[in-house]
């Protein structure tokens, strides 16, 4: 307590100099190389992106600490390193609303609840990139170069494309605001050498991550390669800023290193065979959840010994076990045999309307696709090859199964076409059932979905008519791309659901493969 | 009758089966995507509720004791098989809005929690009252947060959109963190209205000993509070 | 081994990671979660069960409700599969760690009632798995389920009810840090190999 006159207080009475907003304003300075290379790269946006990040998240953590009766902790210069560093992690080209509800879910959800500083078990800022990574996947994805939507380096490494590595060193590159690898270097070498951050750390994520890559990428140990892959996708400013979070990683040195090769695999497991570009967030806060027991080193304990102690206390344990069973078994069976006849008596009754419904609604997606058709006609040739049973498709189309083909006939009893029902198994989230519309000419009529049930605002949007449109007249097997379809058999995949997008192409294609092959055949 | 309106009271606010009592969050969370899940699974728990109360109740002089259990979850599941296939047959949309959560009503714990905890010891009348209530109290924090999840996460309430069309909507809110927060939010919510209240009564009635729900530092309630940074097991 | 029996496991262990995603068997894992060990125990307990029973639940299904066409008794019947299975677990506990047994108190029973026991016997059925996916996607489940309940557990062993606010004490910021656990486990999500 310091009361201006004397200084009232307890042990220790020599301070050092290291104290939080101390570090902080060493971490905070730190950044500046990147941040002002940032703003100088993307201009005045990016600088908007900056302040108005950090100053939602010193708001916020002012307004929650008036609310909850607490001392005031803004001035400790957490809530700006927090703020700062979300948004050099943010692309420069996000409205600013982005910013300010990623910054106060960072501090008001990841950090103030559990208590503040020192009391969090994630990183805010990364918990608030996640945060908003998953609320508005498709905003976030959107790095635009004078407007139009371009992939960073990262997207494009990832499909095989070159990169340009001079540029992603300097920062100069279509990426996030903090990308300039050299300015991230600068700051982060320089908190080492004053043993702000441990070494264990974040050369053990960037030694994890480039061992991954290089036995599992497909290039070896290639330099350019490895130094492409980690130039992107925030794998530095991870290493040296967020990682290395004091509150949320171990205390041990041994831990500490544990940790770091944890988050540097998963780092290139997500980036070699995970879908989404930008993984590298996650990495890192899987890692946290794992420091708590990191931290703990369990410790098993000999268990007590107690043998037959409660033997004896039970009265029914002193009968023969013979003598144990009837009454309670007895009563159970005759219980379960009363609710067998009631349920076969229920499901007698109400078989025919459940059947009858899965009809009508299978026969309503055929007649989506089939306008004309009046009725459905089984085809012989199609017989073996389709059904419940029957495996996988073909060997170019994933996990694709082609349940159902029927013939579409008009009320004159003409053939108009055919309609098939065709499953993939790869969809993100489970099954995708498509009902496929063919013409006499073997052309795509349409397509209806019967089962759906893929991530709603990214891999739900296959169910949109510009996505579904495309499939029209198509007659041959299809190629998934990015960006635009321009050749008759190409289809343009959702951006940020291309799992979705490929597995409905499939499903198309096979069910045309199947039509050229098989029915064409036999007609 | 007054004891039948209070099992109402009881099952709606005092003892919420998802918001206090804890139980029955497994299908909370994972249906409360959008409000009319929240109405068409907490109407369907209700039914197997009241119908399970029911006769369990008239049942629990016969089943004997030591498989009580497993007769009750016999019970329940055939009951729900019977709800899943009326269900199947007459509002097929419902069903495919509540899936795999259906034959989850079985194990969901309310059901079971209130078997044991009132239906066996109560009679028949008030068991059905209980089952109500509870279930109203499921059906309204269901509802509650399906309409927050719906309204945040796709700007609509009931599919009607209430956002205004500038609005993006935040898709984690009908995804699984989303749920949790939620919830977590209500609940938070509950309590401080509960903490607030009972700071009142303080004020105006005195203490009176029931530490469980106060939230003021005091001597009573934590004699060894005094301790600082005593460890946490 | 075959990649997509890899991938059955790694699915259902960590990209639908059972509580963290399916929201099966959240009761146990709101309440274990407070002590390490009795989640560690809870855990183990959970793999038996689950991997066993999604391996009789198949077969069950398998031989004898399916060619006799009562598709519709699987509920009750996989409901007393795994009564009965936990009956055994209960009784073994007994018998050869009764200090496990104490520790684990009233969850042991309460598996019976777990969701996920019964969520992943019916996910199996709904797939269409042969014996060897059943008994792979059971097992990978309940992994799964270990993993989160250790991780919450870890993180609330260095939570102080002081430290938060007074609403939030108790379930909310329990339900709090699950939903970051949610987020950060959402990271595996599109994994495919």
């Amino acid at each position: 307590m310091n009361t201006g006159m004397m200084n009232l207080s307890s042990a220790p009475h020599v301070r050092d100099k290291w104290t939080t907003p101390y570090i902080m304003r060493i971490v905070f300075l730190s950044l500046m190389p990147a941040t002002i290379v940032g703003c100088v790269v993307y201009g005045l946006h990016a600088a908007a992106i900056i302040a108005v990040s950090i100053a939602a998240a010193v708001l916020s953590e002012a307004l929650f600490n008036i609310i909850a009766h607490k001392p005031s902790t803004i001035w400790d210069g957490s809530a700006v390193v927090t703020g700062l560093l979300l948004a050099l992690s943010l692309s420069p080209s996000l409205p600013l609303y982005i910013p300010i509800i990623g910054s106060v879910f960072a501090i008001v959800v990841a950090k103030c609840c559990f208590g503040g500083l020192g009391k969090n078990f994630i990183n805010p800022a990364l918990a608030g990139r996640c945060f908003l990574l998953i609320s508005f996947g498709r905003i976030m994805n959107t790095f635009a170069v004078d407007g139009v939507s371009t992939a960073t380096p990262t997207a494009n490494l990832a499909a095989g494309k070159a990169v340009n590595l001079t540029s992603m060193f300097l920062g100069t590159s279509n990426a996030v605001i903090g990308s300039s690898i050299l300015a991230l270097l600068v700051g982060g070498l320089v908190l080492w050498s004053m043993d702000i951050i441990h070494g264990q750390i974040c050369f053990s994520v960037l030694g994890g991550f480039t061992l991954f890559v290089a036995l599992f990428g497909g290039q070896g140990f290639d330099p350019a390669y490895l130094a492409a892959q980690l130039c992107g996708g925030g794998v530095v400013m991870g290493a040296f800023f967020m990682a290395t979070d004091y509150v949320t990683s171990p205390v041990s040195r041994l831990g500490q290193f544990i940790y770091g090769s944890v988050i540097g695999v998963l780092g290139g497991l997500f980036r070699l065979y995970g879908s989404a570009a930008d993984s590298f967030s996650y990495s890192v806060i899987i890692g946290n959840l794992l420091t708590p027991l990191i931290d703990t080193y369990i410790v098993e304990k000999p268990f007590a010994y107690r043998k037959n102690a409660l033997r004896g206390l039970n009265p029914d344990s002193r009968k023969p076990w013979w003598k144990r069973i009837p009454k309670p078994v007895i009563s159970l069976t005759v219980i379960t045999a009363v609710a067998g006849v009631a349920l076969s008596g229920v499901y007698s009754m109400t078989k025919d309307t459940i059947d009858a419904q899965e009809e009508a609604a299978k026969l309503d997606s055929y007649k989506v696709v089939a306008a004309r058709a009046d009725t459905f006609r089984a085809i012989e040739a199609a017989a073996e090859m389709t059904g419940a049973d029957s495996g996988t498709y073909g060997t170019t189309f994933g996990r694709v199964r082609i349940n159902e083909v029927y013939e579409a006939v008009d009320e004159q009893g003409n053939p108009v076409g055919t309609v098939m029902s065709i499953t993939s198994s790869d969809g993100f989230d489970g099954d995708v059932t498509v009902a496929l519309g063919l013409d006499e000419n073997g052309k795509v009529v349409g397509i209806a979905f019967t089962e759906l049930h893929e991530t709603p605002g990214m891999g739900m949007r296959a169910d949109e008519s510009s996505f579904k449109e495309q499939f029209n007249g198509k007659e041959t097997v299809l190629k998934l791309v990015k960006g635009e379809a321009d050749d008759p058999d190409e289809i343009a995949a959702i951006t940020g659901a291309s799992i979705t997008s490929t597995a409905v192409t499939n499903a198309v294609s096979a069910g045309i493969h199947f039509y050229q092959n098989v029915i064409k055949g036999a007609k | 009758m007054k004891k039948c309106l209070e099992r109402l009271y009881n099952g709606l606010l005092k003892e919420n089966p998802v918001l206090v009592l804890m139980l029955g969050m497994c299908p909370a969370l994972a249906v409360s995507t959008r409000a009319l899940n929240g109405i068409g699974m907490g109407l369907s728990t209700l039914a197997v509720l009241v119908l399970s109360n029911l006769v369990i109740s008239c049942l629990r002089k016969v089943i004997p004791d030591q498989v009580r259990l497993p007769a009750y979850i016999v019970i329940v599941a055939s009951l729900v098989t019977v709800t899943e296939l009326l269900i199947k047959a007459y509002l097929p949309s419902l069903y495919d809005a509540l899936g795999l959560y259906i034959p989850l009503i079985v194990v969901n714990c309310i059901i079971l929690g209130r078997a044991e905890a009132y239906a066996n010891k109560h009679t028949p009348l008030l068991s059905v009252m209980d089952g109500i209530g509870m279930g109203l109290g499921f059906t309204v924090a269901l509802t509650l947060a399906g309409a927050l999840r719906e309204l945040l996460g796709n700007g609509t309430i009931f599919g009607a959109q209430v956002m205004p069309a500038s609005y993006e909507p935040m898709t984690i809110f009908i995804q699984p963190p989303g749920a949790f927060m939620i919830f977590a939010l209500i609940i938070a919510i509950m309590n401080a209205i509960g903490i607030k209240t009972r700071q009142r009564q303080l004020v105006e009635n005195g203490c009176d000993g029931n530490c469980a729900l106060c939230a003021t530092a005091c001597e009573k309630k934590n004699p060894a509070e005094k301790k600082e940074g005593g460890a946490e097991k | 081994m075959n990649n997509s029996l890899i991938m059955i496991i790694v699915a259902s262990a960590l990209i639908n990671n059972v509580v963290l995603n399916q929201f099966l068997g959240i009761c146990s894992f709101l309440g274990v979660s407070k002590q390490m060990k009795a989640s560690a125990s809870l855990g183990v307990a959970v793999i038996f069960v689950i991997t066993i029973a999604s391996a009789v639940a198949s077969l069950m299904y398998d031989f004898v409700l399916k060619p006799l066409g009562m598709d519709f008794m699987k509920t009750i019947i996989f409901i007393l599969v795994i009564a009965a299975l936990v009956q055994i677990v209960e009784m073994f506990l007994k018998k050869k760690s009764p200090a496990v047994y104490e520790a684990l108190g009233i969850y042991l029973p309460l598996i019976t009632t777990n969701c996920a026991v019964l969520g992943v016997a019916l996910t199996n059925v709904q797939n269409g798995y042969n014996f060897i996916e059943c008994v792979l996607s059971g097992f990978g489940t309940a992994v799964g389920y270990t993993i989160a309940i250790v991780l919450l557990a870890g993180i609330r062993s260095r939570m102080n009810e002081k430290d938060i606010p007074a609403p939030l004490r108790g379930a909310p910021i329990v339900m709090i840090a699950a939903a970051l656990m949610s987020i950060a486990f959402m990271g595996f999500g599109g994994l495919s190999f």
